[in-house]
């Protein structure tokens, strides 16, 4: 914005630099290269083109991409990826406005017109046909899936079920707005309606920022983010004009006698009271605010998700430290070159602290990879054998709420294992519809599916459970989290064996058995 | 040059047409905009998103100790999950507040007294009603809401 103003080329490489530091952090900054390219256009729609957005954006878009080439990640993308491709299209229409700009001011108007259609019209026709062509042979990628998710939501749900898996991908509920923003929610549109009051450059780059983030922002939860800043940009715009305007009507000085009665406005009563009630109200809502945003923290979003804590029947509180423990476990007491099989979830965690290789982790770059271990967690022992045997796995980890009551276990992602095991070509085997019962509910019980009650996961998780007793006046092999009793009991493992299950059960690791010395 | 531009001419014959802008479009102003804007807000934090790909009833409902099912307003316990009645009702909250704003604004133009005096007014109960009915709404669906 400052570069936007000034028309400054030291403020135009700051900007650029800014935009290198986004590019080298966060995927996200290709929100940020469609943004600016669309503020740049809605000016130019506005008739508000000037030497300076010239200058801003000429320099911002060179530096800022032969900058953001220099990250491995995005290399050659920025030319050929149709996530880019605004942004060159707007650099190209600028020139061209900029230089449209020139030769008016030199042509006469008759001449000018008529060179100005042919041109538009030549250019239009060679764009399209180059944008056509570049589509067509594959130069030019089209938008990927996660970018392309976010223009059309049922996309993920329909086609990879990768992607729709992540809980931070759902989109967006009321309730998520208002626990993250409470008053701001509310003051976004007063901020919206002081900026349009008064248009300028400026302000219209915050209202595109602040429409296209909120409607990002509810497509997908994470990109609440995205909408954070922007968010309290405007309600601070609100905030402020409000007390701005307020604050002129207060009226502190001292009562005097001789007060001239033509100052009274008769058609504003109470003109007063009315501005320091608003004042009032304003800085009231401003302390919940606070109060509210601490309360949010302290509870949300301050608890370490890898040590959980419960409250126990009588008030005190245990502490489940069986995450480190199975991955400490996995780092004294394998050989440095064993391979672990885990669901990607737990990559980096097995990864940093476990220093162990694994086969797929959070960045779930390849998906026929994951797949292949999503289709060994859902077939039966012995075709997961070779499905391990093929992968050249040393050792299995999977998370097991059943004892603790844990919610966020493998049994209750397993669904989605079996949909991504099941998408790719090798897995097509694998239907969705096998693992619940007939009347269709994905039961672990005696009614389940017997596809479930066989399958490598299940064996994982419930090996040995049937033995334990979980809760008071329930039978054995009782599952807290499903509230179930399992189906399938006292059953051998003929591939695996136990290698390590922590103190309450949550992680456990299985050692892949080798193959026998003798042929079958 | 100009004999090879004819060339195609004489087989062509350019078409008489004579197109026009249509006068009603223009430019709209501003505030056009942003009501248009407010509505998409209105929309967008009411879950509409969610309720397209999730498709949650509209009323949940739960049944009793004797069988009857009663109609529920809020999904309890989850942030991450509505109706799409709650959506919608507390998203009207949303813009019912920032409206309020809006119109405490335009009061301190000059205007006729009683005018005034109505728009001040509801201005001020938008906004209160606004903001605390959002505070009852977050605590029937989250029951620790700001308590610890």
């Amino acid at each position: 914005i400052k570069s936007v103003k000034t028309g400054s080329l030291f403020w135009s490489c700051l900007c650029a630099l800014a935009y290198f530091y986004m590019v080298s952090s966060w995927g996200g900054y290709v929100f940020l290269i469609n943004l600016i390219p669309l503020h740049v256009l809605a000016l130019m729609l506005t008739g508000r083109f000037s030497h300076r957005i010239y200058v801003a954006y000429s320099a911002v878009y060179c530096i800022g991409t032969i900058l953001s080439m220099q990250i491995s990640f995005v290399g050659f993308q920025p030319v050929q990826s149709s996530e880019h491709m605004a942004a060159l299209g707007v650099f190209g229409l600028c020139q061209m406005h900029a230089f449209i700009d020139y030769v008016r001011s030199k042509l006469s108007v008759e001449q000018f017109n008529i060179l100005f259609r042919s041109i538009v019209l030549m250019g239009a026709v060679v764009s399209l046909s180059v944008a056509a062509i570049g589509t067509a042979t594959g130069k030019i990628s089209p938008w990927t899936g996660r970018f392309y998710s976010l223009l059309d939501p049922s996309y993920a749900k329909n086609n990879i079920p990768i992607i729709a898996s992540v809980s931070e991908h759902q989109p967006t509920t009321w309730s998520s707005f208002y626990f993250d923003l409470q008053m701001l929610t509310i003051m976004f549109p007063a901020g919206l309606y002081f900026c349009f009051n008064r248009l300028t450059d400026a302000n219209i780059f915050i209202i595109m920022y602040g429409v296209t983030s909120i409607y990002f922002a509810g497509v997908m939860v994470r990109l609440m983010l995205v909408l954070a800043p922007v968010m309290c940009i405007l309600s601070g715009i609100g905030v402020s004009s409000t007390l701005n305007t307020y604050m002129k009507n207060l009226d502190v000085s001292r009562k005097d006698k001789k007060t001239s009665k033509k100052n009274v406005d008769h058609t504003y009563p109470f003109k007063n009271e009315v501005a320091t009630g608003v004042v009032f109200l304003v800085t009231a809502f401003l302390i919940t605010y606070t109060f509210h945003c601490t309360w949010v923290t302290s509870e949300a979003y301050s608890s370490p998700s890898i040590v959980l804590s419960a409250r126990a029947g009588d008030g005190g509180r245990i502490i489940f430290d069986d995450f480190r423990e199975a991955y400490y476990w996995l780092r004294h007491n394998t050989p440095e070159d064993a391979k672990v099989m885990s669901w990607w979830d737990y990559g980096y965690q097995i990864t940093a602290m476990a220093n162990r290789t694994i086969l797929v982790d959070n960045n779930t770059w390849n998906n026929t990879h994951i797949s292949r271990v999503g289709q060994a967690m859902a077939s039966t022992e012995d075709k997961a054998y070779e499905i391990m045997r093929e992968l050249d796995v040393n050792y299995v980890l999977v998370i097991f709420g059943g004892l603790t009551g844990y919610s966020s276990d493998d049994i209750n992602k397993f669904l989605w294992m079996v949909r991504i095991g099941g998408s790719t070509d090798r897995g097509a085997h694998i239907k969705e519809a096998d693992y619940y019962t007939p009347q269709g509910e994905f039961r672990i019980d005696k009614e389940g599916s017997p596809t479930l009650l066989n399958c490598l996961m299940y064996k994982m998780c419930y090996y040995r459970f049937g033995e334990v007793y979980t809760e008071g006046g329930k039978p054995t092999g009782y599952d807290r989290v499903r509230n179930a009793e399992i189906g399938n009991k006292n059953f051998d493992l003929d591939v695996l064996e136990e290698a390590y299950t922590t103190e309450h059960w949550l992680v456990r690791i299985y050692k892949v058995k080798d193959l026998d010395n003798r042929g079958a | 040059m100009e004999a090879i531009f004819s060339i195609p001419f004489t087989v062509l014959e350019v078409p008489n047409l004579k197109l026009k802008r249509p006068g009603w479009v223009k430019q709209p102003s501003a505030m056009v905009m942003f009501s248009m804007v407010l509505f998409s807000y209105f929309l967008v934090t009411g879950g509409i998103i969610y309720d397209v790909i999730v498709e949650p009833p509209s009323i949940g409902s739960t049944t009793d100790e004797r069988g009857n099912s009663k109609p529920v307003a809020f999904m309890p316990y989850r942030v991450n999950g509505q109706y799409i009645m709650e959506g919608l009702a507390s998203s009207f909250l949303f813009t019912i507040g920032g409206l309020g704003f809006v119109i405490l604004d335009r009061t301190n133009h000059s205007m006729p007294r009683l005018n005034r005096i109505l728009l001040i007014s509801v201005g001020f109960i938008s906004i209160l009603i606004s903001f605390f009915m959002c505070r009852v709404f977050m605590r029937m669906k989250l029951p620790g809401y700001l308590m610890a």
